[in-house]
């Protein structure tokens, strides 16, 4: 089943004198449960890309159809209810709220879709718990090590069920062993809940994960391939 | 949610919302305090006006009051006493003789308006015996109360009833309050020496004191030599009612001391008896009735009422009468509301410097929160609920503050005795009792959550400006 669909996309930045066309004509589809990885130099048109799939930024050309969503056509307030309900965001420096708990981080977005409190509150032991942080759940962000917030964040990324993940760069502030304990959870969170993830990165580690591999160069997809990792 | 989050938020960098919250506390303590103490002179004077002066309610002949003529008494005193006693609030009301007269001593003479009073009846509807003066006598208590005169210090000190003597004893007064010897000492040569008046006292002193010493000592010599021989007659003398010259002498049965000199220095009370007998007027008759209602609140329904009921005579309130101290009391509660906005406005500076500063550090969060779905509505309402929190905080510490010193201060009194020369000469208390309504709390409490609301505006537009992708980029 098709998560996302991307049919002949352009994008382009207007600076003062200067086009620059980030994302050149790209053709694209992710299927539930993928574990995918952009890959390509900087400036190759990754995190733009990643902004588009989310509903952070519109297309200049072509179209994106997110489970059933024509984001073109959506209205930017629209496009807030949207990323709420159906994409989960990681990023790569965290972006924990420094005031709140893990716990209240993980509930957070379950916070704004109201759910009801006995719901939440099971759905954020059980992501704590597969995240391996059952023990935190009152510690502040700034409490926890760099790998541990990125647990808690792709545990709040995951919390409300949504269609995917989009995760920029998630290894890129993270030691070896933070890394593969967080690229551990996330595999095993996709095949336990068939959640598909969408990585932009860098990291040969995630690369080296990751079931398929789309490389951009200039904007263009130049390579998209389906590996045969498999945890 | 959000309302726990923007509390949250507030306390992230204590130094700075304590400073902001500190300021607003302490312009709001100021603003209040200041009030209340201005709104005490206020309220003592009115308290002073209706329990020692004028009453709430007067009946008068229509012309008495412009022509003062003994003559123009109230035809028909049953009825104004039937009226009253039907009054709804009214509880209490007796019957005035007044007459305009001269009085005399040997050192000086003054105009008067010569009261003739009910004594027990004035004694339970006014406050006025308790001013007496401690050592000058009574209230018409001693068994030869019909040649009594009760009079003011003002008038007294016209007369020179009232002198300066620094006597042995006063010399000890000075010892007691802890004035130095060095200073009784220079004193030493005028002892005994008789003064007319405080500024001829403070002429001789200031010529054996340096003007340290005097600005220093100068109050405590002059209550220390404040002089009064107990007993001590005048002379009133009038017109009776046939319009013939008539007087006699009176023994001053005390000597009261109020807040306004005016009053003080015009106003002369002498038993109804005798004025009756000196003035031949008869049995029944009197110039003025004046009535105390339950609560001052029902004196324009009581005033409507009664000069209804007495169409032929000039019915006034204590409004009516004093318009001035009507006009400033309805002119100061406009002030106390421009007041407190001026101070608000003023500390909103703050709140939005702080605010913003808050926005800007959080560029990413901000950005993040609406990337992750946090919509425009949720983000500004978080952002006025922070700011809303800093002023109210601060806001309800300055009233609780505020609560804790007019408490205190509303019981020890603030002594402004230095300038009560200036404020006494209108009838204005040197001694201030701060005190403020509670309606006034209710008021400067939606005035802080306003003041909260509009600071937030602009840093609040400022977070909705945001761009969620620079989040995702990670800067």
């Amino acid at each position: 089943m098709k998560v996302v669909e991307i049919n002949d996309v352009y994008k382009t930045y207007r600076d003062t004198e200067v086009e620059v066309r980030a994302i050149n004509g790209v053709t694209l589809s992710f299927e539930k449960g993928d574990f995918a990885v952009i890959v390509g130099p900087s400036g190759s048109g990754k995190t733009t890309l990643l902004n588009l799939i989310g509903g952070l930024d519109q297309p200049t050309g072509g179209e994106i159809i997110v489970a059933g969503h024509h984001l073109s056509e959506l209205r930017p307030s629209e496009l807030i209810d949207f990323r709420m309900e159906h994409v989960g965001f990681v990023f790569q420096s965290y972006n924990l709220i420094p005031v709140l708990t893990a716990a209240e981080n993980v509930g957070f977005i379950m916070n704004l879709q109201k759910w009801p409190k006995e719901k939440r509150k099971a759905r954020t032991d059980e992501l704590l718990e597969s995240v391996g942080l059952a023990d935190r759940h009152n510690s502040r962000p700034s409490q926890l090590s760099g790998g541990q917030q990125q647990r808690v964040a792709v545990a709040r990324a995951l919390a409300p069920r949504p269609e995917f993940i989009l995760a920029d760069e998630p290894t890129a502030n993270l030691d070896s062993k933070s890394a593969e304990t967080l690229l551990d959870i996330m595999e095993k969170l996709n095949q336990e809940e068939n959640m598909t993830f969408i990585f932009s990165t860098h990291d040969a580690r995630v690369m080296k994960r990751a079931r398929r591999v789309i490389t951009l160069e200039d904007g263009r997809i130049i390579s998209d391939e389906r590996t045969n990792h498999n945890s | 949610m959000i309302t726990s989050l923007a509390w949250k938020n507030v306390w992230r960098n204590k130094t700075r919302s304590f400073t902001v919250i500190a300021a607003v506390t302490v312009g709001v303590f100021a603003g209040v305090f200041a009030m209340a103490a201005i709104n005490s002179s206020i309220v003592q004077r009115i308290d002073a006006a209706v329990n020692e002066e004028l009453s709430h309610i007067q009946v008068n002949n229509r012309e008495f009051r412009s022509s003062s003529d003994i003559q123009n008494i109230i035809a028909d005193p049953g009825e104004v006493v039937s009226v009253l006693e039907k009054t709804p609030g009214v509880t209490n009301f007796t019957g005035r003789i007044i007459v305009r007269g001269i009085a005399s001593t040997a050192g000086g003479s003054a105009g008067v308006e010569i009261t003739g009073i009910n004594v027990d009846r004035e004694k339970q509807m006014f406050t006025l015996s308790e001013r007496l003066i401690p050592g000058t006598g009574s209230y018409f208590d001693s068994d030869t109360r019909l040649n009594s005169a009760f009079i003011g210090e003002k008038l007294a000190k016209e007369l020179y009833i009232i002198r300066y003597i620094l006597t042995p004893e006063a010399f000890r007064s000075l010892e007691e309050a802890g004035i130095p010897a060095a200073v009784t000492e220079k004193l030493r040569s005028i002892e005994g020496e008789r003064f007319p008046t405080e500024k001829k006292l403070s002429e001789a002193c200031a010529g054996l004191l340096t003007s340290g010493e005097m600005k220093k000592y100068s109050l405590n010599i002059r209550e220390a030599a404040w002089s009064y021989r107990e007993g001590s007659k005048i002379i009133l003398s009038f017109l009776d009612v046939s319009g013939n010259q008539t007087g006699a002498a009176f023994r001053i049965c005390g000597i009261y001391r109020t807040n306004n000199d005016f009053f003080e220095a015009t106003s002369l009370f002498v038993p109804e008896d005798e004025l009756r007998r000196l003035t031949g007027l008869e049995e029944g008759q009197y110039h003025r009735f004046i009535a105390r209602l339950e609560n001052d609140d029902l004196t324009g329904k009581a005033t409507s009422e009664i000069r209804e009921a007495l169409p032929g005579l000039e019915v006034l309130n204590w409004k009516e009468i004093q318009t001035d101290l009507a006009m400033i009391t309805d002119y100061v509660n406009q002030i106390y509301g421009i007041f407190m906005v001026l101070i608000l406005a003023a500390l909103s500076f703050g709140i939005v410097n702080t605010m913003l500063m808050s926005v800007l550090e959080r560029t990413r969060e901000l950005g993040m929160l609406s990337a992750i779905g946090m919509n425009r509505r949720r983000i500004f309402s978080m952002i006025m609920l922070e700011s809303i929190f800093l002023s109210v905080v601060g806001g309800f510490a300055g009233m609780a503050v505020s609560g804790i010193v007019i408490g205190i201060t509303g019981h020890t009194g603030i002594n402004l005795v230095k300038y009560s020369e200036g404020l006494e000469a209108f009838g204005y208390s040197a001694h201030l009792y701060p005190t403020i309504g509670g309606d006034f709390f209710i008021m400067l409490t939606v005035l802080i959550v306003l003041t909260g609301i509009i600071s937030a505006i602009y840093p609040a537009r400022k977070a909705l400006q945001m761009n969620p992708v620079e989040a995702l980029r990670g800067e």
